[in-house]
């Protein structure tokens, strides 16, 4: 691989990277807010009780 | 193990266990399925794919870019159909406005991540094939509005208080989605630094068939990991929703 070939392959890794942090940050933030939302429903109902 | 109803006594609930059973199977089906399309999709956009001739191997990652931009204008398109059903049922049916609120915002949220995608994969090309981050070109511009129009949707949700936002929202959401043709058509109608479309194009625009169809399985991917990101996010909504519901079901009785 020649060194233009070489600085390209680094661009893409570096634009699957920001793809996939983007994505899987975004899946952990549904999984917390998924958990609190779960919390705060599991709250009331002892709270009912 | 969770102990089981006798089928023979109770029918009604041991076809509500195995309905749950079943959902839940198809739903680890459809993960597995989707986490499978991703890694060939990456093999195929890596190791299968040749290099452009023209650009060489920072053509690659159209096969991340195009995909993330097609997802986006699809969930804009679901915020744009959950915004008019709202606006529809708001009066007649609550619970079906509801159900519209959530697709609406869910569509707008998923919909902005893949266009951040596409905002963030796109200038690190333009880095390398043109020499720049940015430039102030029709599509680029298009496109950097229509994200920062769902940005001001969400943003709306968040901070406007009381019963108005969900229909302020909705209108928002269908003006905001008068952009989407607009970004599309943009490097048809205006001719400047962002390529050509390569679908549908000048006479000749296509794709050779070796980079065709790893650009199909990568479409075919994200298109399916965009519906699950899509349906978490409906989930979260509907129980968020629930709770809201509830509180203000249990702060009127503790008034009364």
């Amino acid at each position: 691989m020649d060194q233009a070939a070489v600085i390209d392959h680094q661009y893409v890794i570096a634009a699957y990277t920001v793809t996939w942090v983007l994505q899987l940050g975004y899946l952990a933030w549904l999984g917390f807010k998924w958990r609190a939302e779960k919390r705060a429903a599991e709250r009331r109902t002892r709270v009912a009780r | 193990m969770r102990p089981r109803t006798k089928p023979e006594l109770f029918p009604a609930q041991c076809a509500g266990i195995e309905s749950a059973e079943m959902k839940k199977a198809a739903i680890s089906l459809y993960v597995v399925v989707t986490i499978a399309l991703m890694v060939w999709g990456f093999y195929q956009a890596m190791y299968v794919a040749p290099s452009d001739a023209m650009q060489g191997e920072i053509s690659r990652i159209i096969y991340y870019h195009v995909p993330n931009a097609s997802v986006a204008f699809v969930f804009f398109a679901v915020n744009l159909i959950g915004s008019i059903g709202f606006l529809a049922a708001r009066r007649n049916n609550p619970d079906r406005a509801q159900l519209f609120d959530a697709w609406a915002l869910s569509g707008a949220e998923v919909g902005l991540i893949f266009c951040t995608v596409v905002l963030t994969t796109g200038p690190l090309w333009g880095r390398r094939a043109w020499g720049i981050w940015w430039t102030w070109d029709p599509r680029l511009t298009t496109t950097l509005v229509l994200w920062l129009i769902y940005v001001s949707y969400l943003l709306l949700r968040r901070f406007a208080a009381g019963t108005q936002m969900q229909t302020l929202a909705a209108v928002l959401g269908i003006f905001g989605a008068l952009d989407v043709p607009i970004v599309y058509m943009s490097n048809r109608w205006w001719r400047t630094q962002h390529p050509a479309p390569v679908f549908g194009g000048a006479p000749g625009s296509g794709m050779a068939a070796s980079m065709l169809h790893p650009f199909l399985w990568n479409m075919l991917a994200w298109f399916c990991w965009g519906v699950l990101v899509l349906g978490l996010r409906y989930r979260v909504e509907r129980k968020h929703q629930e709770n809201a519901a509830e509180e203000a079901r249990e702060a009127l009785e503790s008034r009364a």
